[in-house]
């Protein structure tokens, strides 16, 4: 295992890189909440699609960049730093390649849907959990959910899909009151697909979720910078610096085995499910610190909605509780190991 | 009266009086909810001042009950055991009170004391500044006595009630030439008057309880001012040392309350199966232990430093820096036992109690002087260490 990224993983994460720092500003993660101006969302989603990069996991011969996960885990961390609004995660790791899947490709909702997904027209949610909670469930047109026989893809429009307000206004969640038995297009029934869509959106929100600490990190180190008081930048202060340290720390600590339980799913490792389990869970954890720490160290300021770091944090509060929480990763990580069969929960997962 | 008996009386009489019009204010109010049913809450603030509750410890003669300390940890026991609301008056009856009864002139408590007692004057404190926050002395609202009056220039912020307030305690600037603490004044200030303007600021929790605070040229009385010009840093800080740890009973019955919920929740639920989970919550039960302990160890015994001159103790300094944590602590705790219903918000962004008790917690470690200051104090003061 090397943990440089090869050209390929370069070539996706600096083009997505360049392209997120440009357009995706403050109005535009704005533009993600309720009542916001949703084309300026779509308008990024566009010019990403634009890029190549949403079909980063697809084949080529489908249209995608047949890449790996290797390559998946920096652009999401990209995304994520940039606050894009939309289903990241669920489209690009795990709806995308589940659409270019083998017997997919004829006419029907899955054909043309991988088209609009790899174009950026089309943002895909996913539940592959046994939750009622579909994360972006009132935004995107397409759905894909765990069904008995498999993973199921439904237009949103078909399901009994009830919108639902949340903490993170961008979340555009919604409830699924009835889990449909089955309707829309089978995506597939093989249960190693299915657990490797799982693990890929669990690697996907994980590289989210540091790119978010990153950006957290990167903001209130510039704020702390310029804030004086007692005449000098608070950040001059041991007591700034130390927990900024920490905070640091730890994402460093989280993103190589975020990278790494991505090279360990690329190479079909065994071990892979295990290190994607502690990949969240140090994702997870990493960036709580760094949003607690990130609000301390601005103070008051940063715990009003005028300034921009809440719109952050929420973020990273509900990504770090979904595809699994750290404490449900931790426990099934301590069940694999053979440490205890105690705090399994079936909330989440499709192993559990 | 005994303990007992005036036990019985502040649990009848809120028995009694949370009833009708007041019934709807249990559990209102407090920090995070100040924002709520401000109009009732000021008429529950008369009440409480008709029938003499508040202004417990302060002397007789100034228009207060002279009780004992343990009878006033009894009210606040009580208070937050019926779940009354959270007080609308806490600012005048509990920081300008005490401040014009060490520093004030006789002219002045006759003046303020009686409208505090009597719960019909809201107060609202203006301190921190854009660029005074944790640097408190770098306040740079200017005031300047011309032609018989104060006029004041400048803006606070992070001021709780100012929306409601009809005065503010304002920490000032009065002479331009001095240094930091030195040239600093503590004036009383009319906040119904055109040279105020109040803008509310929206928080993390959807809601507005702070705001910014403007003066443009507003006016002051001459005799406004407590203590002498330049003298207001010993003014403000005086009032830090008079805390005994009296009202932080009940905050405590609060946390109890809280957590109580949140071990509920964890049962309800089953997540308290969650060994994860259990070994959090004993945790917190441990903490709850902690602040308990400490506050009774130090409740009834003279401060460290006591009355104008002394160097405030350290004791709050302390207390912040247990309950603070501990608080943030329990919400997390509390958002992660509610699990992915966490995320959901309801209509008009209404929070659950332990949304509410995640958000708002983000607040403690900052407000009302941050942790860092806090462990600066305690080292500085408590341990004699050198300042920085």
């Amino acid at each position: 295992m090397r943990f440089g990224l090869d050209e390929a993983a370069l070539a996706v994460r600096d083009a997505a890189a360049g392209l997120l720092a440009a357009e995706v500003s403050p109005e535009v993660i704005r533009a993600g909440w309720p009542g916001g101006k949703e084309d300026l969302v779509a308008a990024v989603w566009r010019k990403l699609g634009a890029a190549g990069v949403l079909g980063v996991l697809v084949p080529e011969r489908r249209g995608g960049l047949g890449l790996d996960e290797n390559s998946l885990v920096p652009l999401l961390e990209e995304v994520g730093r940039s606050g894009l609004p939309g289903p990241a995660a669920e489209t690009i790791a795990v709806a995308a390649p589940l659409l270019a899947g083998p017997g997919l490709s004829g006419p029907g909702l899955s054909g043309t849907a991988l088209a609009g997904v790899l174009a950026g027209e089309t943002m895909v949610a996913a539940e592959l959990g046994h939750g009622d909670l579909v994360p972006h469930g009132s935004q995107a047109p397409l759905v894909v959910l765990r069904a008995a026989d498999g993973l199921r893809l439904y237009e949103r429009a078909a399901l009994p899909l009830e919108p639902c307000a949340t903490v993170d206004g961008s979340r555009a969640t919604a409830r699924l009151l009835t889990r449909p038995a089955g309707g829309g297009t089978l995506l597939t029934e093989d249960p190693e697909v299915v657990e490797t869509a799982w693990r890929r959106g669990v690697l996907a929100t994980s590289a989210l979720l540091t790119g978010l600490s990153l950006r957290m990190l990167g903001l209130t180190v510039g704020y702390v910078r310029q804030r004086e008081q007692f005449g000098a930048p608070v950040g001059s202060f041991q007591a700034i610096k130390h927990a900024l340290a920490n905070a640091l720390v730890a994402v460093e600590f989280a993103r190589p085995l975020v990278l790494a339980a991505a090279w360990y799913q690329a190479a079909g490792a065994p071990e892979a499910a295990n290190h994607v389990c502690a990949a969240k869970a140090a994702a997870s954890d990493a960036a709580r610190l760094v949003t607690r720490t990130a609000i301390q160290c601005h103070g008051a300021i940063g715990y009003t909605t005028e300034y921009e770091l809440h719109l952050f944090a929420k973020r990273a509060w509900a990504l770090g509780s979904c595809w699994g929480s750290p404490d449900w990763h931790r426990a099934r990580l301590a069940s694999a190991l053979g440490l205890s069969e105690l705090g399994l929960s079936d909330q989440q997962g499709v192993s559990s | 009266m005994t303990d007992e008996e005036f036990r019985r009386a502040v649990r009848d009489w809120l028995a009694d009086n949370l009833t009708g019009e007041f019934a709807a204010l249990v559990g209102t109010g407090g920090f995070g909810r100040e924002h709520e049913f401000v109009t009732e809450r000021r008429a529950w603030e008369r009440r409480l001042g008709e029938s003499g509750w508040i202004g417990l410890g302060w002397p007789v003669a100034d228009g207060g009950r002279g009780l004992p300390w343990t009878q006033q940890v009894i009210f606040h026991e009580e208070y937050a055991r019926a779940g009354a609301p959270g007080r609308a008056g806490h600012i005048g009856e509990q920081l300008l009170g005490p401040t014009l009864l060490m520093f004030g002139t006789p002219e002045q408590k006759a003046r303020f004391l009686p409208g505090i007692l009597a719960g019909t004057q809201m107060w609202c404190q203006g301190y921190s500044e854009p660029g005074a926050g944790s640097d408190l002395a770098a306040v740079r609202t200017s005031a300047q006595l011309r032609d018989g009056e104060w006029h004041l220039n400048g803006q606070k912020v992070w001021t709780s009630l100012a929306h409601v307030a009809d005065w503010c305690f304002v920490l000032a600037r009065t002479d331009q030439r001095a240094e930091r603490h030195r040239g600093l004044s503590y004036l009383l200030v009319p906040m119904r008057q055109p040279g105020v303007e109040v803008r509310p600021i929206r928080q993390l929790t959807g809601t507005s309880e702070f705001n910014e605070v403007f003066f443009d040229d507003a006016r002051a009385d001459p005799d406004a001012i407590v203590g002498a010009p330049g003298d207001g840093w010993r003014v403000a800080m005086g009032t830090l040392g008079v805390e005994r740890g009296v009202s932080t009973v009940g905050q405590q019955m609060g946390f109890q309350r809280e957590f109580e919920s949140v071990l509920a929740a964890a049962r309800a639920n089953g997540s308290i199966d969650d060994p994860e989970v259990a070994a959090r919550i004993a945790d917190a039960w441990i903490g709850l232990q902690v602040l308990r302990c400490t506050a009774r160890a130090t409740l009834g015994t003279a401060p460290t430093g006591t009355g104008p001159g002394a160097a405030p103790g350290t004791e709050a300094n302390i207390a912040k820096l247990l309950w603070a944590p501990w608080h943030q602590r329990l919400g997390e705790l509390a958002v992660d036992v509610a699990g992915a219903s966490a995320t959901l918000a309801g209509p008009g962004y209404e929070l659950s109690q332990a949304q509410r008790l995640f958000l708002d917690t983000r607040a403690d470690t900052i407000y009302g002087g941050s942790s860092e200051i806090q462990r600066n104090i305690v080292a500085e003061r408590r341990l004699g260490l050198p300042r920085g």
